[in-house]
């Protein structure tokens, strides 16, 4: 938040989280021939998430290139550029489409640097769209970053707002081993799909990068710590603001999934001693289960009482009353902070 | 150099093939009352019957009032907010 609030001093204009993004792969496309970006629809359209609009404009068909319905096909693709020594982008649309090409993004460009003994790096971005809240139903729907972060060999990145999504973009392109960089679509700015308050921020003009690995705390506390990413970021301080007269609540945007700052979230918790995780994905095997066991590995004396508010186990419904019961809500993150503090 | 307020003109940016369409909504403010902008600089972002249109500043100064706010809706040829020249 520090951060965000020096760039609103720096520069009047506030960006969207898409175009920031944008902003972030133009620059780095300017400075750096080999970056270039290949997935569906992100030329003519733009990314059907805005996340490379105006990119073809700007850099022709060369360097921004549609590519046919074959994730197997452009994602092996850019895994063999980026061993090339290219540094491609390549967007995977929805994330809920990985499973045609896990081989190409768990086996070969997650482990070919160690596979090849250390002979090729995989320098690539591996973008996509995650997450609900628009009934797009169960195989559009998921945000699976327990399934991402599971698998050694890549990073696994979650910008929560606009400032974040710039400089993490920079650093991902930057970055000589591979990085998912998983953009939640309700947090885009989209006319269709309206974004809450929150993720449009100040964007400086000039290049930053955001390290991996350094969580952020959104908001201080002394009662209760909530620990989540993405979208559940926004969600988790609304509900921080309607408690303020009766929790103090600290709220923890994790940015990284992998590497992931440990760090924080102990130095919150010996703080509190409260520990909420909020995660939009399913609640068995995933986040909230990997912090909560980071918690008790390292400061289970500190711990008074754990609750964890994610997707139950189930394939996201399509109906809207249906999925807004699965999906943890602000007063779902209320109910569970009420319930360790008390 | 300072002059009276100039009316950001949502009609100037209306596209061509939208020429049956009176009514928009605004999707985005990329500027808040107060902020400084330079002319041409993309202020907010506008759908037309879901395609959207990015509202360049028609001046360098001021913003000195946004009169549509996010996702409400305005007719062709209302002004989106004011700026002054500075």
């Amino acid at each position: 938040m520090a951060e965000s609030e020096a760039a609103q001093e720096a520069t009047g204009r506030e960006l969207t989280m898409s175009r920031a993004m944008v902003e972030a792969i133009a620059s780095e496309m300017e400075a750096d021939e080999e970056v270039f970006v290949m997935g569906e629809d992100v030329a003519d359209y733009g990314g059907i998430f805005d996340s490379t609009q105006g990119l073809l404009e700007q850099f022709g068909r060369d360097r921004i290139m549609d590519v046919p319905i074959s994730e197997t096909g452009f994602i092996g693709a850019a895994v063999g550029a980026a061993q090339a020594g290219m540094r491609p982008i390549a967007e995977l649309m929805f994330v809920d489409f990985f499973g045609v090409t896990m081989d190409q993004i768990y086996n070969q460009m997650a482990k070919n640097t160690y596979m090849s003994g250390g002979s090729v790096s995989v320098p690539m971005v591996l973008m996509t769209a995650v997450g609900g809240t628009y009934n797009d139903a169960a195989q559009h729907s998921q945000t699976l970053y327990g399934t991402f972060a599971h698998l050694p060999g890549m990073k696994v990145v979650v910008p929560s707002n606009a400032y974040d999504a710039k400089g993490l973009m920079h650093r991902a392109i930057r970055a000589d081993d591979p990085v998912v960089y998983m953009f939640h679509k309700r947090l885009m700015g989209l006319g269709w799909m309206p974004a809450p308050e929150g993720p449009k921020t100040p964007v400086p003009e000039d290049d930053y990068e955001i390290e991996f690995g350094e969580a952020a705390v959104k908001r201080e506390g002394e009662d209760v710590t909530v620990v989540t990413l993405g979208l559940h970021v926004h969600r988790a301080l609304e509900a921080a603001e309607d408690l303020a007269d009766d929790v103090d609540v600290e709220v923890i945007d994790l940015r990284t999934l992998v590497p992931l700052d440990t760090e924080a979230v102990l130095d919150s918790v010996r703080k509190t001693g409260k520990l909420v995780v909020v995660d939009e994905d399913y609640r068995s095997f995933g986040v909230t289960g990997e912090i909560v066991a980071r918690v008790a590995e390292e400061a289970l004396d500190d711990l008074a009482a754990v609750e964890r508010v994610a997707i139950p186990d189930v394939p996201i419904p399509y109906a809207r009353p249906l999925e807004r019961e699965v999906q943890p809500g602000v007063e779902d993150i209320s109910r569970a902070v009420w319930a360790v503090h008390e | 150099m300072s002059g009276e307020p100039v009316d950001v003109d949502s009609g100037a940016v209306w596209p061509a093939d939208a020429e049956d369409v009176t009514e928009a909504i605004v999707a985005n403010w990329f500027v808040r009352e107060g902020g400084r902008v330079e002319e041409g600089d993309t202020i907010a972002e506008i759908q037309i019957e879901k395609v959207s249109v990015d509202v360049p500043a028609p001046a360098t100064g001021e913003v000195v009032e946004v009169l549509v706010g996010e996702n409400e809706e305005f007719e062709r040829g209302d002004a989106l907010a004011r700026i002054r020249p500075s």
